[in-house]
């Protein structure tokens, strides 16, 4: 039973990264039909200037607070997922291409991310120092390391942010109006190039902070970006890619059915990798929409 | 007339410089190093690259070799094995003596084709895959490195003294990882101790507690780490800590790369893993004298490859009296009882009985970790 609790602590922040990873691919996606396969890298990128913010990389012998570091994560994130949207999507949106077009560059966006990455900090992984220490913590018959327990905090708080975003307020109802229906959206007077922006921005933003969260607990390191990418994917087609919960909750599935399989089934623990591909095929060939709906116009 | 004469003092100028050129390609011993400055294996190439550059340097403050100074030649081949025999064939239109190959095993292996049919004496001081020497029938290539092969008997006589009866494998899903892991399991196989189980840490994965819970399940009496990916060795040590675990760790050579130091700082204290450094030799204090003297820090066991091995070629040069290639690689082929930085304590180098395989069996040490930094020898050789 024991390990059982300390598992659930595991997989529940490794779910809250994967959920975070499917929220920043919902963010972009629903507003513009955009499968961006870039934001593994944007991971990777969130992570290293939270570490660089952190150590000694960009500043010598400095080590900032931890919550500058979640800001310039936040803020330098945003502002090169505007930067890619203007100078990628943008033109490709404007001269009518077909969806899969922006696809296919932000692929292209993706190589570029992750070798400027290797240019700039080299190809030794990088450690980053978790914001209370690496010690383990016990709350009631959970147990789990502090950078865990802090994962799960910062997801759950965001994600009921995003929530009451998308329910609560006016531009939440505009990115939501833009998914329904682009044009009815834009003939109501909405500004589509305007949310299709700031769904890059935020996307990245999100994306950011999750390679942050997570490099304590893996290093910050230039391939760290795919495997997050795949992830949070697989994540995305579990929930569903319609409503911000969905994200989640597929995240939390996908970790707890890696993690799971990997200490109680009967299998070589290589085996466990083939977990979030078959959970893939399975949901896209039995259930394409995901465990939870997207909402239907009101 | 004008454009004649121009044309005259261009010829001369030019005539004048390839001169100049060419004397000086006299006055210098060209030797060729490959590294790895960006790609997957710069983390152990270019400290080992460090070292030759340091040992050159001293071989020229003390006049150098054959009264010319070495010149060192360094190409980067990103640890791909085309890109390495294609650097190797730079290297020789270049007009090296010798080549030295400091990246991964797989991309020494692809250069020594070029070596073969250029007739280059080449040498790689760290590599250490078994096979460098017997897949290829290449007399021009030679092995410093220490064989994967006396490692592991190393930490298995080591596992075996420690009277180890039952442990477990944790590897990461790397082709080398899984090559380490299976001469674990035959090593350990042939000293009579059980493989309880075997973990897997796959690349990307968040979270290794998983499969260190199964180890402690499993109550081995020590655990095998067999991973070479520093994100998920970081895992495991975190997984351990946060585990509360205690039985012992024993780690391939790997660990004596010094980057896990920074990357998974306070987590393995007490690890201990194989090298083949024992800082109180009196060659390897030497040499570390004059690392930190130079580098201003403490050097890992990786440059003191480099060091020893820049030493062998410059002695094997000097031995060989002249910069022909069949001369110089003769002299190296003849090398015995070398004794530098690297290897345990009256350990020597020597290619013997025609192998061309030159670490000492009894040369590797078992090291261990204290205080974030690689510490005393624990145990040394086969014995």
């Amino acid at each position: 039973m024991d390990d059982f609790l300390e598992l659930t602590v595991s997989a529940m922040a490794s779910g809250c990264i994967y959920g975070l990873m499917a929220l920043a691919y919902l963010i972009v996606l629903r507003p513009t039909s955009i499968i961006n396969f870039a934001i593994g890298e944007w991971a990777a990128t969130g992570a290293f200037v939270g570490v660089g913010m952190l150590s000694t990389l960009a500043w010598p012998h400095f080590e900032g607070p931890y919550i500058l570091a979640v800001v310039a994560v936040v803020v330098v994130l945003g502002l090169l997922g505007w930067v890619v949207e203007r100078l990628t999507v943008r033109p490709l949106l404007r001269r009518g291409a077909a969806v899969t077009s922006p696809i296919l560059a932000l692929l292209g966006v993706l190589v570029i991310f992750r070798e400027s990455l290797t240019l700039i900090y080299g190809a030794d992984p990088l450690p980053s120092p978790p914001p209370f220490g690496f010690r383990r913590i016990e709350i009631g018959p959970f147990a789990g390391a502090s950078q865990q327990f802090f994962i799960i905090a910062v997801t759950l708080s965001l994600f009921v942010a995003v929530w009451l975003f998308f329910e609560r307020t006016v531009w939440g109802r505009a990115f939501e109006a833009v998914a329904l229906n682009r044009r009815a959206a834009a003939l109501m007077g909405i500004n589509l190039g305007r949310v299709t922006a700031l769904a890059f921005a935020a996307g990245a933003s999100v994306a950011g902070l999750a390679g942050l969260l997570m490099s304590p607990l893996t290093s910050a390191h230039y391939m760290m970006g795919l495997p997050l990418a795949i992830q949070g994917f697989t994540a995305l087609v579990i929930g569903g890619v319609g409503r911000v919960e969905g994200a989640l909750l597929g995240g939390l599935i996908l970790a707890f059915v890696e993690q799971l399989g990997a200490r109680y089934l009967p299998i070589p623990s290589g085996l466990t990798l083939a977990f979030p591909f078959a959970l893939l095929i399975l949901f896209l060939l039995l259930r394409p929409t995901g465990l939870i709906a997207p909402r239907e116009a009101r | 007339m004008a454009r004649r004469r121009f044309a005259s003092a261009l010829t001369f100028a030019m005539a004048l410089l390839a001169g100049t050129a060419a004397a000086q390609a006299q006055d210098v011993v060209k030797i060729g190093v490959i590294t790895d400055r960006v790609g997957s294996g710069k983390f152990y190439a270019e400290p080992v690259t460090r070292g030759i550059e340091l040992g050159a340097k001293m071989i020229n403050e003390k006049g150098g070799v054959l009264g010319k100074k070495i010149q060192l030649i360094i190409e980067d081949d990103q640890n791909k094995p085309d890109v390495s025999a294609a650097k190797a064939r730079k290297l020789v239109d270049d007009g090296v003596v010798v080549i030295m190959s400091n990246t991964g095993s797989p991309a020494t292996q692809q250069a020594q084709t070029v070596s073969l049919e250029t007739k280059t004496p080449h040498l790689t001081p760290a590599n250490s895959a078994d096979t460098l020497t017997t897949q290829l029938d290449n007399p021009w290539f030679f092995q410093t490195g220490p064989l994967a092969s006396i490692q592991l008997a190393t930490l298995m006589t080591y596992t075996k003294a420690r009277g180890f009866k039952k442990v477990a494998i944790v590897r990461d899903n790397s082709a080398l990882s899984q090559s380490f892991a299976e001469s674990f399991r035959k090593g350990l196989d042939g000293v009579g101790i059980e493989t309880a189980l075997e973990e897997v840490i796959p690349q990307g994965a968040t979270s290794a507690v998983a499969n260190l819970q199964k180890v402690r399940a499993a109550k081995v009496d020590a655990i095998l780490q067999a991973g070479i990916l520093g994100p998920e060795m970081l895992q495991f040590f975190r997984a351990y800590q946060q585990l509360g675990m205690k039985e012992p760790i024993l780690g391939s050579y790997n660990l004596s790369i010094p980057a896990y130091l920074t990357m998974a700082k306070d987590l393995m204290e007490g690890v201990v893993f194989v090298d083949a450094y024992d800082e109180t030799k009196p060659e390897a204090k030497a040499f570390r004298d004059i690392y930190v003297k130079d580098y201003k820090e403490e050097p890992s066991s990786l440059p003191a490859y480099g060091w020893d091995g820049i030493h062998l070629v410059a002695q094997a040069i000097e031995k060989a009296g002249s910069l022909d290639k069949e001369k110089v690689r003769t002299a190296i082929a003849a090398t015995t009882g070398f004794s530098g930085a690297i290897g345990a304590k009256g350990s020597s180098w020597g290619f013997r009985n025609g192998s061309r395989s030159g670490f000492d069996p009894q040369g590797a040490v078992v090291r261990i970790i204290k205080n974030n930094q690689h510490g005393p020898v624990v145990h040394s050789g086969q014995k």
